[in-house]
């Protein structure tokens, strides 16, 4: 601990010029996007194998609080594609160092440029929403917040599961290996962190028309308050709300994955490559940010390298099923008794079809 | 002009002093054109005999007196009073263990630089003259840059991945082992290639460019750390090395 304490006091307290800003921003973002990235494979995945929970998280997404996490996502989503564009030129053409100062510059004032009409473009959205939709008391607010979260409570439960799977991995590992420290004075070439090193950057580039595709469509095309109301579904050509009496979360995203263009599920495979590569760099990622505060303990080390690996697998796994999963028009009917739920929190009127329609279930 | 000094000092062996605590001098009489060293000599000789610092040549060639002086790693020798102002901090070189004051353990630092084989090897018979190996300026020009290093610590305390894992090789060592690993006569470029690309080699710079403007020889640290990972990347030295784009 003292090594990550003493890091960061004196990194603040080094005068370094504009690049060891850029960097404590590159990792800021980074980590803040990562950390986001384990909760949205998750809660997405809830739309195919808990409709319900998910209905409630996009309940809780659709508050203040989130709303200015969703502004701050795109922050950092937009500086780190564009840092990171400035670290790729500069570590394969070494030699146009002279320009790095300016061009971090330029990254700050390219991330400006870009953000100025995206952020207004998402706070239409809000503005939209708490305009034509009824004013919702604060109070109620919070209300569902609180109540998304102790629903999905038990879920923590399953990152308790894979930290405990990385102790037990990194234990295991140093039984087999032994203590790093002890072996040859001379350190071994490794064909791995050469690999890392390349895929970071190749995905890096490679993500970022996934990445802006994905954020110009959810965030400003459509934004959050739109997965629930009754309109077309961009990229695709239904409209939300014309399976279940109402429109809801989970319609939104089966209209989504059922799009199919030349016999091809064009969203499926789109999130399936976002998927991969966001989850591989923004892991390893994490893995050289940990390993980097972890290095003077071999265990801590090695839990870190784990815990990322882990999670990356986990992710993998359950974001991978949701894409793989075919689609029944069930998930939408199940998904009607929690948009109930969620219309009562809020204090407003339940649609008497949605009523209705509840009634006739029982 | 007068300029206050404020040093962090620390004495292990001292009871009330092990922890880092700050001392403030004021030197009355200080010309702009006199540089830092010389004042903490001054301070050392009127005012405390106990502040202790490390400085050898005291001409910017020897490399001992590296300290983070007004936030920035620099030789006390070669800066000078009037590009700091009235206020001057001064503080050991960061990432090692400090001995006294302004003396750091520099062990784990040359360990480093050991690590690269920093030293000249061609088993190859002499040339019939019995003389020099030669080699056309061009050649000699891709490495130019790193044989200006005197091995002062002061690129590899300014790495933040270097504060954060003391295992990190460090910029020093790096361009150490870039000037034999692009010397077209060394034949052991493929065995520190490969030691620079385990785990704690190359790998841990994160291209935060704080090792280039600490250099007081002006060496092109990060340019130098990013030719390395380019020649591991594709497996060879010839090409690797380009000529500065200009500003």
């Amino acid at each position: 601990m003292t090594s990550l304490v003493l890091t960061v006091r004196e990194t603040l307290r080094y005068r370094g010029a504009i690049g060891q800003w850029s960097w404590v921003l590159h990792r800021l973002t980074g980590v803040g996007v990562v950390l986001f990235l384990a909760l949205h494979v998750i809660d997405t995945s809830w739309a195919v194998f808990y409709p319900d929970l998910y209905v409630k998280a996009i309940a809780a997404y659709q508050s203040p609080i989130f709303t200015l996490g969703e502004f701050g996502l795109v922050f950092a989503v937009v500086y780190h594609a564009f840092n990171g564009i400035r670290i790729v030129i500069f570590d394969y053409k070494p030699e146009l160092w002279r320009h790095q100062a300016q061009a971090a510059v330029v990254v700050l004032a390219l991330t400006l440029l870009v953000l100025a009409p995206v952020f207004l473009g998402m706070a239409s959205h809000v503005i939209d929403f708490y305009v034509t939709e009824q004013a919702i008391a604060g109070s109620k607010i919070m209300d569902v917040v609180v109540f998304s979260i102790i629903e999905q409570l038990p879920f923590i439960a399953g990152f308790v599961g894979v930290l405990a799977a990385a102790i037990v991995l990194a234990a295991l590992f140093s039984l087999v290996r032994g203590d790093a420290s002890q072996r040859g004075k001379y350190p071994q070439a490794s064909p791995v962190e050469r690999f890392w090193w390349g895929f970071m950057r190749l995905s890096g580039i490679l993500i970022l028309p996934l990445v802006f595709g994905h954020l110009a469509l959810m965030h400003v095309v459509q934004g959050v308050f739109d997965i629930t109301a009754a309109q077309e579904v961009a990229g695709t050509l239904a409209t939300n709300g014309t399976i279940g009496v109402v429109p809801s979360a989970v319609e939104f995203v089966f209209h989504r994955w059922s799009y199919a263009a030349g016999g091809v599920f064009v969203w499926r495979v789109y999130d399936l490559f976002l998927l991969v590569l966001v989850t591989l760099h923004g892991f390893n990622g994490l893995r050289y940010v940990l390993t980097d505060y972890t290095s003077f303990n071999d265990f801590a080390r090695r839990t870190s390298v784990a815990l990322c690996t882990v999670t990356a697998a986990v992710l993998l796994a359950v974001g991978a099923a949701a894409l793989f999963v075919p689609l029944e028009k069930d998930i939408i009917n199940e998904a009607m008794a929690a948009t109930a739920e969620i219309y009562e929190l809020r204090g407003e009127e339940v649609p008497e079809e949605l009523k209705a329609f509840l009634s006739e279930d029982l | 002009m007068d300029v206050t000094f404020k040093i962090r000092r620390q004495n292990p062996e001292l009871p009330g002093k092990e922890k880092p605590y700050w001392q403030e001098f004021v030197l009355q009489d200080v010309d702009p054109t006199d540089r830092v060293l010389e004042m903490l000599h001054r301070i050392k000789w009127e005012q405390d005999g106990s502040l202790s610092l490390r400085r050898s040549c005291a001409h910017g060639i020897c490399g001992s007196d590296a300290m983070r002086i007004n936030g920035v790693n620099r030789l006390a020798c070669k800066i000078l009073v009037r590009d700091l102002g009235e206020r001057i901090q001064v503080e050991p070189i960061l990432g090692m263990p400090v001995i006294k004051d302004l003396i750091v353990d520099m062990e784990p630092f040359f360990d480093h630089y050991r690590q690269v084989m920093p030293f000249f090897v061609n088993d190859d018979p002499l040339p019939a003259d019995g003389r020099e190996r030669l080699q056309t300026q061009a050649d000699r020009e891709l490495f130019d840059d790193s044989t200006k290093c005197i091995l002062c610590a002061c690129c590899t305390t300014s790495c933040p991945s270097f504060w954060a894992n003391g295992h990190y090789v460090g910029p020093a060592a790096i361009v150490q082992a870039h000037r034999f690993i692009f010397d077209t006569r060394d034949q052991a470029g493929k065995e520190r290639l490969d030691i620079l690309s385990e785990p704690n080699g190359v790998w841990r710079c994160r291209t935060i460019f704080n090792c280039t403007p600490a250099c007081p020889r002006e060496i092109e640290v990060t340019k130098a750390i990013g030719e390395v990972k380019l020649a591991i990347r594709k497996g060879k030295t010839v090409g690797i090395v380009q000529p500065n784009v200009a500003h």
